[in-house]
Formats: structure tokens, C-alpha cells, sequence
């Protein structure tokens, strides 16, 4: 890999599922051995609807008004409690760590050229089944940093799933970057493509991954995301690594809500103009 | 003189023919047992004694009390500590119980309809624990059997099925108002206790200055829009409890249905081995439900505990904890297990308080709280002595804290109810257990002084009601040959049973003979066998330590001795005062008015004589006696009584021709404790008629004895001691040869002197003089003949009566002089 990762960034918020993304962020911080760094977004929008005459949130118990004090006192005791978690989660992993409270999406400067950011794939359910889309979602065609949607916890098993379809100036990255997430879970990891054949694929693996004491596997797959699903679930996947480009949100999204795993998403590298996450 | 005959002497025995106011033959004074007539040189020759010696009544009464099997017909078994009440009532009762069908066992188990009141089984005996062991297998197998029920691929993929449906149900129901929302340009957004809905607009939520920018028109539009969409996410809201009961009862349907299937074999095969206890069966259908309805706790699929984070591991030791805790309802609890047992149980409680009669609720630290459950029921005396018997020392009854209320009760209801000291008195609120009670058929026996059986009779109406018989111990039996060829039998018992010394036949005769002592009586024994019991093992000792293979007489008396003389040390100062004149006791010469009177002190079990200067002054008065103990609350009522009887005495016999127109004061000199008993009246009575004859009293005499008014002498207690007192005293200060004691004719029969006063008496130095009226007594002590009245009911001329009365007449005369000069013109001017 020419980039090194300098630190592991966790954005949270209120609507977040905080815990699974905080354990795999000092994880993945103590596995490079750099700081864990966390920002909790205050949602703008949501302070912005308390401010509307519907502004109304339903929950189980019936209707209630918003109002913008009371969601900023959630704000600070959501904000205390990921502080918290994350506090105990760098302890664990013997991690420098420093946390932020920031209103409004996540700019990018707030972030720095070589973060890791590990953020939830999902947020908190209503009635065990009732999940709204993460904001984090919208976040992965643009990604320059690599993005990690946590969803599965680190103790459940599962293989590494890297999604390829031709190589690019970004697939040694990828394929590193998989290959060392991998290797902290000492997981087998498949290649995976619908359009190179398999020859093809090992070929590139053999040059990206050479001396690495990795089990891997190159396969050839039919065309559609229903097909890469299906590999998903066979292979108990844990962590599906796609790149950016070409990616398509929903698809992935039914994916790893189907089987409970994490998706990576990896930007090229050295696209100048490309978006932050919001 | 009188001539008396001594009682219970047996045919062929010693004289026992005395003559009042004369000295006993040495013969009467100790009443020996010729070891010459035992039959055997050693009591290993014995076979054992058949039972207590002298207590058949008692044997009857116990034999009714145990037969009789209605209501009401308990115990009391009454008589002086050391009678053998308890071994006595321990053996027959034992006896009986053997032949008695053994009672069944009794468990506690949980109640699943209301854990707060624990179940109770009743079991043929032994069975109770084959029925805790058979649960604690079952559990054992279904923690196994159950986790694998639940793996199984059928199990798993039917639960799959329910989850999906509902799942599904749910999503489609939410992913169908969120693709109506959208469609409205409507987006969901997460608000911290639920959902949200906001107008979007090119990708961003209006804010309210956006809004407000907006045409009225749009504005009523999008509210509108919004508020059909809140309609119905508040409706889906609202069906999601709804949805969620019913996907847990499906689950547990299943769960039911596995958990039943799991366990039906085990269920039956434990069932199978009480098909002939209905209650039983009735018991593990109700755990067959329990374990239906709660199969999850198999499972390890239950909440952390408290204090644990979910997804952090418990420690092992919690763990084991709440193991323990969650299975701890499905044990067995057996508070009465009768299975070793023969017979009815005959328990002896040495304890008897509310909780070790009727048992009691423990508690035990549960994360912090105090806690408990039927598996901390314990079992009292009533329990394990129930369909059997119960034996309690009154006293200790009474003492105990809350025993006797609650003895009464439980007898009263016929059933043993486990109840804490604090629901019992009301002073805790915290919620604790109602245990079922138990039906109770016993027969108690209480083992207690006569005293408090009087006083219970008295002062407690249940007790007549619960406690219908008596068996009253003797202290004491004639003492006859059969009676001593039973106590020779009853040493042999102890000397066996006790692993004692064998002893000789001299040790036997000598052993008895203490018995009379212990007695005070020579013809009887006493049944005291505790002290025999006793100086038994002392004796044993003491051959012991001079390395003798046998106990002999010798070992027997110094025995006695050594006993006196552990606890005599204040008879010993007492005498030593006697003898460096600080006591004042004269043993010779002459007084008028005074006399020595003999005494019984008890202290710490011992009893030694006491001799004690009696004084008495008349002067000119109306009549009165003056007790002085009496005056200044030193004398008790009975010889406040005593001295009373005098004034009658003196009335009776002089009164009737003259008015006593006499003032007359008694008292013990140098006594500063209390003064009771009437054994001195002679002795005062004496001292009276001296200080009014003026007829000196020899001092060489000490008395004892009662009077009645009509001048008789009356027998006392402790009139071995008394003599004995004396006799120290006398040797203290020197034996003149003339010394005595002047003892009531009727404690002839009781004398057991020590063997030194024996001898002093039958070498002369000492002498023991009964008498059988005052006259008798007053001719020994002044040397002077009473008189018998004349038919007029003057006395001779000479005769101490005489003087008396002639001092009397004096009185009288001056008296009514006084009296008329009282009343004279000149005396009145």
C-alpha cells in the first residue's frame, strides 16, 4: 500500500447504532496503531424540524412536540454516551484517543487526506424492526477516505468478501486494505467479480498480496447484484470491500442488511475532486 | 417416761426399743447395712437393676400417659432433680416406640400457583429423599436435554419461520409508508425516542425559513400531506406491542411444544415411581407445567444480572450463582426424613424455644438482599418427633424464648405451622413465607419440678387441658431387704453403664447407708440416684488414684468426706468462731432463760448444723410473747407461728386459774440472717418456762424439735445435721461427758449419725436424748421434774411447773395491785 492510514475517525450521532462501529474503529486503529478519533454530528435538520409547526416525533408511546431544547439535551447526553464508549473502547486497545462535538454534516475539513473512517451501517430500531437509512449511506459513491459501514459484531465470524471488476489504479489499495482487515480476523478472503475471469483475478492478487500469509481465492460470479448477494450469504461473509466507484447504495444496502455484514467502500486514490462523506 | 418404739426397724434388726429423756443406745443413732448380708462379694455378680427403685406410680402413670392416645393426654413427669425422671421416661417411652409404625416423611416443596406458600408432601418413610434426588436428576437431565431440544434443525428452522413472518410483516408494513412518504417528498428522520417526519426538498429538509418562504397554499399542502403520513405511522406505532405479543406467544407455543416433547419421557419415568402418592403426582404435573412455561431458564437465554452490561460475561461464580437461583424451585426440600428410623421417633430437645420447636424461615444474602424460599424451611422438634414422642425439661420450656405459647398452640390446633419469631410478634412487614402446616399427632412428655407443676395448675388454664397426666416421682422408698438388694443391683447398673470400678460388697453396704443419709431417714433410701450416681464415680476415683483394682468402703466414705469438705468452708469458720468464743455458744454450766437451739444452714447444696444461743426475759405485761426475728423482719411466717403456739401453750397450761400477766421477748442471739422454720419452738419454750421458774438450764444441752400447744414435741428435719453441729461445737470448745442434744422422740427413725458421733455416744462422751413432751425436756435440761398437775391443776410442790406458776401468780398478783391503784380515788387525784 503507498498510503498509510494516520487515523481511525468514527462519526456518530443520535440516530446511530454506536456500539459495533466504536469496537471496530479501535479495532482497526489499534491494528495500524494510530489515534481513534470521534465526532458526534448534532443533526441540523432535525434541529431545523423542531422549528416547523409539524414538527412532531411519533414513537410508541403516541405524538410529541419537538422542541429544539429538548433535542439538544438528547444531542449532549447521546454526545456523553459515545464520548464514554469510545473512552473505553481506546482503553481496551491501548489507543490515543480525542473526540468532537460538531453540528451540521461532516465537512471535509474535519477530516484528514489519510483517515479510515468506520461509521454504523445502521441506526437505533423502533419496535425491535423499524430502522430508517443511515445518513452514512448517501456517503459512498463519493468517498475519497475509505468508509466502513459496521453492522456485524467483530466476534461473530465470517470471510472477507472483496467485490472487483477490473483493475484500477485503486485495486492494489483495495485489495490491501482487505487483505489486512482480513488478516486481523484471520479470515479467508475471496475475490470476487462478475465480469474478469478468475485467472485473470489471481493474477492480481498474486501481484497486490504477494508474501502475505492470507488465504484467498479468486472466483468468477454471474452479472447482478442478486448473484453477489447470494455469494454474500454462502460464504457467511463479515465484511463485503467494494470500491467507489460504481457503486450503487441500495443494492448494497439490502446486501448487508440481508446477511449482517460490514461494507468497505475505497475511493481511488488521488482523486482530487472527490466529496467528502456528509 | 414415755416409751416410744422406732418405726420401719425390719425383724431381727438392732434394738430399737428407746426410753424418752434418756440417752440413745449407739445402736439407734446409725442404721448400718451388715455387707455380711449381701449376697455376693462384688456387684459384678449383679445382674442389672429392672428400673427405677420406688417408683411405680410413677411407672403406671407413664404407662396410661403413653397408652392413652386421645387428645389432651400428654405428660408431666414431676419429681426432685437426680429422680431419673428422664432415663425412666426415655426408656419406657423408647420401649413403646419400637413397636410403633414408623412416621411417614415430610417434604416442603415450591408452590408454582403462589411461591409465598411452599407445599408440603407427606411420604412413606424414606421416600422423601428418593424424590429430592429423582428432581435433582430430572433438572440435571433436562439442562442437557433441553439446550439440545432447541438446536435441533426442526426446532430452528420453525422458529425461523416465526421470526421471518413477523418480520416481514412489520417491514412491509413500514417500507410501504416510507415509499408513500417519499413519493410525497417526505422523508423519515430518526428522533431520539422515535420517528419524524419533514418536507424535503431538492435532497434537504425544508428549514423553517425555507417554509416560511413558501406559498400559504404549499405550506397547507405540505402540512396536510404530513399529517395524513403521521396518521399512519402512528397507527403502525401502534399495532408494533401488538405485533410483538404476538410473535413472543408464538414463540413460546413452540417452545411449549419442544419443551413438552423434550421432557415427556423423563416426566413419566419420575412420575411412574409415585403412582400410589396422588399429591406427588399432582406436584410434578404442576413442575411439568413450570418447566413448559419457563423453558428459556434451560436455555441460558435469560437477562444478565444485574449490575452486568448485556454482552459482557458474567463471572463463573455468578454464574453458578444465578444457576443455582434459577433451579432452585424445582428441589426438594425434606424436612423430615424418616427412612433410618425404627419405630416411632422419641426425640429429646434440650433447646425448646419457638424456632427449635416449631422449626423456622432462614434467610440467606442474594446480590445484596436477604432472601428466602421454601428450600430454607427447617424442621423443629414437633416435626421430627411427630407420630412419635417429645420430651422437654419444663424449665427450660418456660425460659425459652416463645417455646411454651407456641407448644400450646401447635398442640391445641393439632398441626405445626413454621412461622418466624417477627410475623409471630408482628414486628417485620417484609413479605416472608406461609408455610403449609403440617397435621400433628405427639405425645409430649415434660420433665420438671413439682413446684412449677403446682404453679402451672394454678396459673395456666391450658395446661389441665393439655398435660392430663402426672407422673409423680418419689424421692425416697422404704428401706427394706428387697429394696436393698435392688439398690446393690442399680450400682451394678451404673458401675457397668458408667464403666466404673466394680465394688465390693463393703462398699455396697456403705454406699446404701449414704442413700439412707441422702434419705434423712434410716428407713428409707433416697431416690435421688443422681448423687449416688455421683459419689459413685467419685469413689471410682479415688481407687483410682491409689492404684486400687476395686472400690471398697474406704474409697466410698472418703468420697463422702471429701464432698463436705469441698463445700464447708463456712461451716468450718462458723465453728472455728464457736470455738475463739466470737460465736457465743456455752456447752456447760448453768443459765437462766437461755438454751442452746440447733439449726440447718443450706448453702450451695451443703447442709451443716448450726448451734444458736436462744434467749428469753419475762417481766410484768398483758400477756404477750415477743418474737424479736419477727419484730425486726428477720423471721419468717412459720416461726413467727412457732412462737405463737407458745403463748397458746403457756395459756392453756397456766392460764386458766390466772391471767398471764406476762411480757415475754425471744430471740436468737448473734443472728443476723433470717430466721425460719418452726424446729426451735422447744428450744424457745425452754428458755420461756426457765426465764420464769428462774430454774437455771444446763448448757451442755442443744435442742431441737417443734411444740404443739398442747406441749408436745414434734419431729424436724435435718436432725442429723443439727447434732452433728453440736457435736463439732462441743468438741471445739471440750467434751465434759455431760454434752447431748435433745432431739424429738418421732427423729429417732431418721438418725444416720456420722460414725465419730456414734462412737463419742457410745463411749458416753455424747449423748442423743429424745423426748416426746416439754416436761420430758425441761426435767433433762433443769434437772428439775416438770410436775404432773394435781387434780385442782396446781402442780406439786418443788416441780418446775410449780415455780412457773408460782411466778405466774406473782405477775398476776402485782398486776392487779397496780391496776387498783390505778383506779383508787387518790391515785385518780
Amino acid at each position: 500500500m503507498k498510503e498509510r492510514i494516520e487515523r481511525v475517525v468514527v462519526p456518530l450521532d443520535s440516530a446511530s447504532e454506536m456500539e459495533v462501529a466504536i469496537d471496530t474503529a479501535a479495532r482497526l486503529a489499534a491494528l495500524w496503531k494510530v489515534p481513534l478519533h470521534g465526532i458526534f454530528i448534532e443533526d441540523e435538520e432535525l434541529l431545523g424540524l423542531a422549528g416547523l409547526p409539524f414538527g412532531f416525533q411519533v414513537t410508541l408511546g403516541g405524538i410529541q412536540k419537538l422542541s429544539r431544547r429538548e433535542i439538544e439535551r438528547y444531542f449532549r447526553a447521546f454526545a456523553e454516551r459515545a464520548r464514554r464508549q469510545l473512552a473505553a473502547a481506546a482503553a481496551r486497545h491501548h489507543l490515543k484517543w480525542s473526540f468532537a462535538v460538531v453540528r451540521g454534516p461532516l465537512t471535509p475539513d474535519l477530516l484528514k487526506p489519510r483517515d479510515f473512517v468506520v461509521a454504523s451501517a445502521a441506526t437505533r430500531p423502533i419496535g425491535s424492526h423499524f430502522r430508517v437509512r443511515a445518513r452514512w449511506w448517501s456517503a459512498i459513491a463519493s468517498s475519497r477516505h475509505p468508509l466502513l459501514l459496521a453492522r456485524r459484531p467483530w466476534d461473530l465470524g465470517g470471510s472477507v468478501l472483496t467485490l472487483l471488476r477490473r483493475r484500477t489504479a485503486g485495486t492494489e489499495r483495495l485489495l490491501t486494505l482487505a487483505a489486512e482487515i482480513a488478516e486481523l480476523g484471520r479470515r479467508e478472503m475471496t475475490v470476487w467479480s462478475d465480469v474478469a475471469a478468475e485467472e485473470e483475478i489471481a493474477g492480481w492478487l498474486e501481484e497486490a498480496l504477494a508474501g502475505r500469509p492470507l488465504a484467498h481465492k479468486a472466483e468468477k460470479g454471474a452479472r447482478g447484484s442478486a448473484s453477489l448477494k447470494e455469494r454474500v450469504v454462502a460464504l457467511d461473509c463479515r465484511l463485503l470491500v467494494v470500491a467507489a466507484e460504481g457503486a450503487r447504495p441500495d443494492d448494497l444496502r439490502g446486501i448487508v442488511e440481508g446477511a449482517l455484514c460490514d461494507l468497505l467502500v475505497i475511493g481511488e486514490e488521488g482523486e482530487k475532486d472527490a466529496k467528502a462523506p456528509p | 417416761m414415755a416409751q416410744n418404739e422406732g418405726q420401719g426397724k425390719e425383724p431381727g434388726t438392732e434394738s430399737a426399743q428407746f426410753e424418752c429423756g434418756k440417752a440413745l443406745p449407739a445402736a439407734l443413732l446409725y442404721r448400718r447395712c451388715d455387707p455380711l448380708e449381701l449376697p455376693f462379694e462384688s456387684v459384678s455378680e449383679l445382674a442389672d437393676a429392672p428400673g427405677l427403685i420406688g417408683q411405680e406410680r410413677a411407672v403406671e402413670a407413664i404407662g396410661f400417659a403413653i397408652a392413652m392416645r386421645r387428645k389432651g393426654y400428654n405428660l408431666y413427669a414431676l419429681g426432685p432433680a437426680g429422680t431419673g425422671k428422664r432415663t425412666l421416661v426415655e426408656e419406657l417411652v423408647r420401649e413403646q416406640a419400637a413397636g410403633e409404625p414408623t412416621p411417614p416423611d415430610w417434604c416442603y416443596v415450591n408452590n408454582f400457583e403462589d411461591p409465598q406458600k411452599p407445599s408440603v408432601l407427606r411420604l412413606p418413610p424414606g421416600r422423601g429423599n428418593g424424590l429430592k434426588d429423582g428432581m435433582k436428576r430430572l433438572i440435571e437431565e433436562l439442562r442437557a436435554a433441553l439446550p439440545a431440544a432447541f438446536e435441533r434443525d426442526d426446532y430452528r428452522a420453525r422458529r425461523e419461520v416465526i421470526d421471518e413472518r413477523f418480520k416481514e410483516r412489520n417491514e412491509e408494513a413500514f417500507n410501504e409508508l416510507q415509499r408513500r412518504a417519499e413519493a410525497q417528498g417526505i422523508t423519515l428522520l430518526r428522533t431520539p425516542m422515535g420517528l419524524a417526519l419533514a418536507p424535503r426538498r431538492e435532497g434537504k429538509v425544508l428549514t423553517p425559513e425555507m417554509f416560511e418562504a413558501l406559498p400559504e397554499a404549499e405550506r397547507t399542502r405540505i402540512q396536510q400531506d404530513l399529517e395524513a403520513v403521521q396518521k399512519d405511522l402512528e397507527g403502525l406505532m401502534r399495532k408494533v406491542p401488538e405485533w410483538e405479543r404476538e410473535h413472543r406467544e408464538a414463540v413460546r407455543d413452540l417452545n411449549r411444544e419442544t419443551t413438552g416433547a423434550a421432557i415427556a419421557l423423563m416426566m413419566d419415568e419420575l412420575r411412574q415411581g409415585y403412582r400410589d402418592l396422588p399429591d406427588v403426582v399432582g406436584y410434578l404435573d404442576a413442575v411439568e407445567r413450570d418447566i413448559k412455561e419457563n423453558a428459556d431458564d434451560f436455555l441460558g437465554a435469560s437477562a444478565p444480572p444485574p449490575g452486568v452490561p448485556p454482552g459482557m460475561p458474567v463471572p463463573a461464580q455468578l454464574e453458578a450463582a444465578l444457576d443455582e437461583a434459577r433451579f432452585r424451585r424445582y428441589q426438594v426440600n425434606v424436612i423430615v426424613d424418616n427412612g433410618g428410623l425404627k419405630g416411632a421417633p422419641v426425640i429429646y430437645e434440650d433447646n425448646p424455644t419457638h424456632q427449635t420447636l416449631v422449626g423456622r424461615v432462614e434467610h440467606m444474602a442474594r446480590f445484596g438482599a436477604l432472601v428466602t424460599d421454601f428450600n430454607l424451611l427447617a424442621a423443629g422438634a414437633l416435626h421430627r418427633a411427630n407420630d412419635g414422642y417429645l420430651l422437654l425439661d419444663a424449665q427450660r420450656l418456660l425460659t425459652g424464648y416463645f417455646g411454651w405459647p407456641s407448644l400450646k398452640r401447635a398442640l391445641q390446633a393439632g398441626e405445626i405451622r413454621i412461622e418466624s419469631l417477627e410475623q409471630l410478634l408482628s414486628l417485620a412487614s417484609t413479605i416472608s413465607l406461609e408455610p403449609a402446616s403440617i397435621p400433628l399427632n405427639i405425645k409430649v412428655v415434660l420433665l420438671g419440678p413439682p413446684t412449677l407443676y403446682y404453679l402451672l395448675c394454678a396459673y395456666d388454664d391450658d395446661f389441665k387441658e393439655l398435660f392430663k397426666i402426672a407422673a409423680d416421682f418419689d424421692d425416697r422408698v422404704a428401706r427394706t431387704s428387697e429394696t436393698t438388694s435392688l439398690y446393690a443391683r442399680f450400682i451394678a447398673t451404673v458401675v457397668r453403664r458408667e464403666k466404673l470400678r466394680d465394688l465390693d460388697r463393703e462398699a455396697v453396704a456403705r454406699t446404701i447407708e449414704q442413700a439412707a443419709r441422702v434419705a434423712e431417714d434410716a428407713d428409707r433410701l433416697s431416690t435421688r440416684l443422681r448423687e449416688i450416681v455421683d459419689l459413685l464415680q467419685e469413689a471410682d476415683l479415688l481407687a483410682a488414684q491409689a492404684g486400687k483394682p476395686m472400690v471398697g468402703a474406704g474409697e466410698v466414705q472418703q468420697a463422702i468426706d471429701a464432698r463436705f469438705r469441698r463445700g464447708d468452708r463456712i461451716y468450718r469458720r462458723l465453728q472455728e468462731e464457736i470455738g475463739r468464743g466470737t460465736i457465743r455458744i456455752e456447752t456447760e454450766g448453768e443459765e437462766i432463760g437461755q438454751v442452746n437451739g440447733l439449726s440447718v444452714m443450706t448453702l450451695g447444696g451443703q447442709s451443716f448444723g448450726n448451734p444458736s444461743r436462744i434467749t428469753a426475759r419475762v417481766r410484768l405485761g398483758r400477756g404477750e410473747v415477743v418474737d424479736i426475728e419477727r419484730e425486726v423482719a428477720l423471721g419468717g411466717p412459720i416461726h413467727s407461728k412457732g412462737v405463737l403456739i407458745l403463748s397458746g401453750f403457756l395459756g392453756g397450761r397456766f392460764g386458766r386459774v390466772r391471767p398471764l400477766s406476762l411480757n415475754a421477748s425471744l430471740v436468737f442471739e448473734q443472728s443476723y440472717g433470717g430466721v425460719e422454720g418452726d424446729s426451735a419452738s422447744a428450744a424457745e419454750l425452754f428458755a420461756l418456762l426457765s426465764a420464769l421458774a428462774e430454774a437455771p438450764i444446763k448448757q451442755s444441752f442443744a435442742v431441737t424439735g417443734s411444740v404443739d400447744q398442747l406441749g408436745r414435741v414434734q419431729a424436724i428435719g435435718g436432725v442429723n445435721e443439727k447434732i452433728e453441729g453440736f457435736f463439732d461445737a462441743c468438741r471445739i470448745k471440750g467434751f465434759t461427758g455431760r454434752q447431748g442434744a435433745i432431739i424429738p422422740a418421732s427423729n429417732v427413725a431418721h438418725l444416720m449419725l456420722r460414725e465419730d458421733v456414734v462412737a463419742a455416744a457410745r463411749e458416753g462422751r455424747f449423748g442423743i436424748y429424745p423426748i416426746a413432751s416439754v416436761d420430758e425436756g425441761l426435767s433433762l435440761l433443769t434437772g428439775i421434774p416438770a410436775g404432773e398437775p394435781l387434780a385442782d391443776g396446781s402442780y406439786p410442790e418443788g416441780t418446775l411447773n410449780a415455780r412457773v406458776a408460782a411466778r405466774l401468780d406473782q405477775f398476776a398478783a402485782k398486776a392487779a395491785e397496780l391496776a387498783r391503784a390505778a383506779t383508787s380515788p387518790v391515785a385518780r387525784s
